[in-house]
């Protein structure tokens, strides 16, 4: 904010260093770089000044001429100590220093918007199926230049979002017109730092709120019986102009490969779940259901009341979201609305008015600033509320909503698995599913690699993508259902292969669960290269994307070391020169001296 | 610290050694030659020193008296290998004599064996430079500097410069006088130079104590000044007593 606002001072700046460390985030009461109306572009109503994040200081979509690092905690206390020598050092000629190693692809050639750098391969669109870094980029000096963490402007993120139907849809029953409930989570989250973008509260909480909910709903028994299809959606690249939904909706109507099964005139009711980990208030566990104003979702609502009825004990309160809101919080929900106004839908958030995460789509959303009987209590709510709107209140009975329970020890290890370092994506969940070397989760979507598909290489898809995938493919997979090793007709029987990185074969089961790819509905990938299509007014909301992309990078570094003044310099080779000069004056001396020695006489 | 001061620091290593190379030593090729024979028997010996020390490695830094005996090894060697030299030398002197009477030229001048003397013992001294100096001094033509704790007030790459400089200057001229003195016979003289290259070696263990250079360098100096003024000594008295003998 400083350097935005002081010009003079922000030629004096070269770059950034900014620490890490428990004590600095206990002091902070809250840090949100993004904007106080995050993505208000999208929004379907009109009220675009609404803070729903007061907090936030819409910092990380400016444009700066210098690097941001984020330190670790060890280099923070190695870089306090340089920074205090700085101050009392007794040497008047020498400094420290730091010299950054960024160079960006895009800036180095010069293709300063997402159309020429996707033209001339420079850069990236964001997406999730892989999150590898790309080493394209030739290292020539180094030099100090701005935008390493902060994306160039125009993007195109895209990822792979997943989808999953419980009970699985058989493709060859005639009996496939049932109503589609249709329940929401997104995986992405975002930070002014690409690599440490956790989002505990936004939206992990909500996601893992829904695994756990899928996991309760795939031990009740008679889902076949019901009078609605129930469909899991986890999104990706939702951070970035909520690509995953936008995408989602694309192929929907386009009625592709990757929706096989779902048709939007089927779709009853949408139900959002947004974050989660900050409803807990003094014991009791609250969130709120918001809604717009003009959809007819009072059966969510109901169905929500049920659920918190028999989740009384358990001190589960739902309310509505207040009516003085202009509408929906910013979530996916909104791409459904511009899509449709007419949507059913409903999304659950553990806030009314503002934001309750303080540190929202910042690095500092983590595990501490989530609650796990929070996100407990949210999944309870939302498995109960899923089985009162399928069974739609055919033979509903207390019982059968009490057998219905969430596994907190599951939440606990989803928690630790994708949001901890430690044990972080080498936790036995995880690891049950897929093999990764990645230990540090981080939900950052990524960048497209190749041709985005419905059936993409496991090794095109990001871990948290593969690892919901195999879950959901998992959880609500028939139980009865004969297992056996993956081999080719395990997609002719209406099966898919789990489990397949662990030991090489995988098992097949007989589940409905689909790979959708995420990325901008304004490009196209076409013989190889990426292209921006014009703006369509057939897609209002593609209009407004901004198309973010990542430029090609190589390794990116820090170097702190000692300088000498210039003077100093040019001290030591004057001294060189003298010691040089002097010492062959002395040679000439003595050689006269000796030769005149040998003539005497 | 950028190019300016790398030069800087390779000239104060190597100045002088280049002012006697273009002054005295270029003008014939003989000398050059023996330089180039000098630097590069002076460069097996370490290699073959490290060699045998390979087995003892890594030497413990927090003690000192490892590196005493690795010096007073080192040390003993490289006058053993001078005293070969020195042989090599007195065959290579007889037979030029030889070959200059056949041919009918004048012998081998003093000044001649001494220009001699002075380019082996330089030879060992650019050696010294080059292996123990110039070689670290790469880092200092880029854009950092670096201070070791133990003698934090001068650069590193300054304080190996200074070393260097004073150990090309006992190199060369502990040569000088030692060739006079094995030609010569006189046994004091040829105790010196074993016991200077000692001394000046063992010097250097000084710089081991935290601010030790303030007292090892200037030492290190005084040993390089006094084989300095010895050797002069030396070179006037026997170029006068020479100069008497032709004349009478």
């Amino acid at each position: 904010m400083l350097i935005s606002n002081d010009s003079s001072f922000a030629r004096n700046v070269g770059g950034v260093l900014v620490e890490s460390g428990v004590e600095i985030q206990h002091k902070l009461k809250g840090f949100s770089p993004a904007q106080k109306f995050p993505q208000a572009e999208f929004s379907p109503y009109h009220n675009t000044t609404y803070e729903w994040n007061p907090i936030g200081s819409g910092i990380m979509w400016k444009s700066y001429n210098f690097p941001v690092f984020l330190l670790s905690e060890s280099s923070t206390s190695t870089l306090q100590e340089i920074a205090m020598k700085n101050e009392k050092t007794e040497r008047a000629y020498t400094t420290n220093v730091a010299e950054f190693d960024v160079v960006m692809q895009t800036t180095k050639v010069g293709t300063h918007d997402s159309e020429s750098c996707l033209k001339e391969e420079t850069c990236l669109p964001l997406g999730g199926y892989s999150r590898k870094k790309m080493s394209f980029a030739n290292r020539s000096d180094v030099y100090s230049y701005g935008d390493i963490t902060i994306l160039l402007r125009g993007g195109m993120l895209r990822g792979g979002s997943v989808w999953s139907a419980l009970p699985p849809i058989d493709r060859l029953s005639s009996n496939q017109s049932k109503p589609i409930i249709l329940a929401v989570a997104s995986m992405d989250a975002q930070s002014f730092f690409r690599d440490k973008s956790l989002g505990a509260d936004s939206p992990i909480s909500g996601m893992i709120s829904l695994l756990a909910a899928v996991d309760a709903l795939s031990h009740v028994d008679g889902l076949d019986d019901l009078n609605r299809q129930l469909v899991f959606l986890v999104f990706t690249g939702e951070a970035w102009g909520y690509l995953g939904s936008r995408r989602f909706l694309l192929e929907l109507d386009q009625q592709s490969d990757a929706v096989h099964g779902l048709k939007s005139t089927l779709m009853h009711l949408v139900m959002e779940i947004g974050s989660t980990g900050r409803g807990l208030n003094q014991g009791n566990k609250t969130f709120f259901a918001h809604t717009e104003v003009s959809s007819a979702s009072n059966e969510t609502l109901d169905a929500l009341k049920l659920a918190q009825e028999s989740l009384k004990s358990d001190g589960v309160t739902i309310s509505t979201a207040n009516s003085s809101n202009p509408g929906v919080p910013p979530s996916s929900m909104m791409a459904f609305l511009r899509k449709n106004s007419s949507t059913s839908g409903i999304v659950l958030e553990d806030f009314d008015t503002i934001f309750a995460n303080k540190f929202y789509h910042s690095h500092l959303d983590d595990s501490a600033n989530i609650n796990s009987s929070a996100i407990v209590a949210a999944a309870s709510l939302v498995a109960r509320t899923l089985y009162v709107l399928a069974s739609d209140n055919k033979n509903l009975t207390s019982s059968a909503l009490s057998a219905i329970n969430v596994n907190a020890s599951l939440v606990e290890e989803l928690i630790s698995c994708m949001l901890d370092c430690n044990p972080g994506l080498s936790c036995e969940l995880v690891k049950s599913y897929i093999s990764t070397t990645n230990t540090c989760p981080n939900h950052y979507v990524g960048v497209v690699l190749g041709e985005p598909s419905s059936t993409p290489h496991p090794n095109q898809v990001d871990d948290i993508s593969r690892f919901v995938w195999n879950f959901l493919a998992d959880r609500t997979s028939t139980p009865k259902g004969d297992t056996s090793v993956c081999s080719q007709d395990c997609g002719k029987k209406g099966g898919v292969c789990i489990r397949a990185e662990t030991d090489g074969k995988g098992v097949c089961v007989i589940s409905t669960t689909r790979y959708v790819p995420a990325y901008s509905t304004r490009l196209k990938f076409d013989s190889g290269t990426w292209q921006l299509l014009p703006p369509n007014s057939s897609d209002p909301m593609g209009m407004l994307d901004p198309v973010w992309t990542e430029s090609n990078w190589n390794t990116i570094g820090l170097r702190v070391y000692t300088v000498q003044d210039a003077a100093y310099d040019r001290l030591v080779l004057l001294g060189g020169i003298t010691v040089t000069v002097l010492a062959y004056l002395a040679i000439l001396l003595t050689r006269a001296y000796i030769t005149k020695a040998l003539k005497q006489d | 610290m950028t190019v300016a001061a790398g030069i800087g620091y390779a000239l104060v290593a190597l100045g002088p050694s280049l002012a006697l190379f273009v002054s005295v030593i270029s003008k014939k090729p003989f000398l050059i030659l023996t330089l180039l024979s000098s630097t590069l028997v002076w460069l097996i010996s370490l290699i073959i020193l490290s060699g045998i020390w390979r087995a003892f490695l890594p030497l413990n830094s927090a003690t000192w008296w490892p590196f005493a005996i690795l010096l007073f090894t080192s040390v003993a060697f490289q006058e053993g290998l001078r005293l070969l030299f020195w042989k090599v030398y007195k065959r290579l002197e007889d037979i030029m004599d030889a070959f200059a009477d056949r041919v009918s030229k004048p012998r081998l001048y003093l000044t001649d064996k001494m220009q001699i003397a002075l380019a082996g013992g330089l030879g060992h001294g650019v050696a010294h430079a080059v292996f123990f100096c110039l070689s670290l001094l790469t880092p200092a033509f880029g854009p950092a500097t670096y201070f070791v704790d133990r003698c934090s007030q001068i650069p590193f790459f300054l304080v190996s410069a200074i070393i260097a400089l004073a150990f090309v200057m006992v190199h060369t001229f502990s040569m000088v006088i030692a060739f006079n003195s094995y030609a010569e016979g006189n046994k004091v003289d040829q105790l010196f130079v074993p016991v200077v290259h000692l001394a000046a070696g063992m010097m250097t263990l000084i710089n081991f104590a935290s601010g030790g250079c303030i007292v090892g360098i200037p030492l290190l100096y005084l040993m390089a000044i006094l084989t300095l003024m010895h050797c002069g000594r030396m070179v006037s008295r026997r170029l006068t007593e020479n100069h008497r003998q032709g004349s009478s």
